[in-house]
């Protein structure tokens, strides 16, 4: 965990320093590419399992592809589920706070 | 999360702890997405699309998700409320001795 977080920010730096990405968007850059890495991961170990030849087979590309785009779509649903979850909250935070009276702020 | 409590920071400090709050909420998020990742899509890519059965797996896998983080949230709060009641209690009794 600890190391992992040195590791980004040393990554955060680089982009920064050599990229001449600023801002917010070296956490986006960063976050396409942690979750670049991880989808190849994922799909790689649930898609490839014939070790007998050095291609990739068809089965495999297609298994692939698949868990990709598969893997967009679970995406893009999470994160209109996790929206929704954060505005609902939001109002209930507010709504305490209003019954409570507003503690003067 | 539970910001209430601290002190009145000045500026730097303040976004400093929201910083942390953004990296532990997409730290959260990750987590999260690869658990429900794992729990709800068999891995047979065999298709393109989110099956029904996916997509409700996963709308229930991230709703009992918060669920679940919210209570280890609160019964966390409650325990650290209580052990920084005990340290002071001990603190309290310190000086008779």
């Amino acid at each position: 965990m600890n190391n992992e977080n040195s590791r980004s920010v040393s990554v955060k730096s680089a982009l920064r320093k050599y990229l001449n990405i600023t801002g917010g968007n070296v956490v986006v850059v960063m976050d396409f590419l942690t979750s670049y890495n991880k989808l190849s991961e994922l799909c790689f170990v649930d898609c490839v399992w014939d070790f007998t030849t050095r291609k990739v087979r068809d089965k495999e590309e297609k298994c692939a592809l698949n868990c990709m785009e598969k893997f967009l779509k679970m995406n893009q649903r999470i994160s209109q589920r996790f929206q929704e979850f954060q505005m609902i909250a939001n109002e209930n935070a507010m709504a305490a706070v209003q019954k409570t009276g507003g503690i003067a702020r | 999360m539970a910001a209430g409590g601290l002190p009145q920071l000045d500026a730097s400090k303040m976004q400093l702890v929201q910083e942390l709050e953004i990296e532990m909420m997409s730290d959260m998020y990750n987590r999260m997405t690869s658990s429900c990742h794992r729990k709800c899509i068999p891995p047979k890519y065999l298709d393109a699309e989110l099956g029904k059965g996916e997509s409700v797996c996963l709308d229930r896998c991230i709703a009992k998700y918060l669920d679940i983080h919210e209570r280890i949230g609160k019964k966390l709060t409650q325990l650290s409320v209580q052990d920084e009641d005990f340290v002071k209690k001990l603190q309290g009794e310190q000086p008779k001795v």
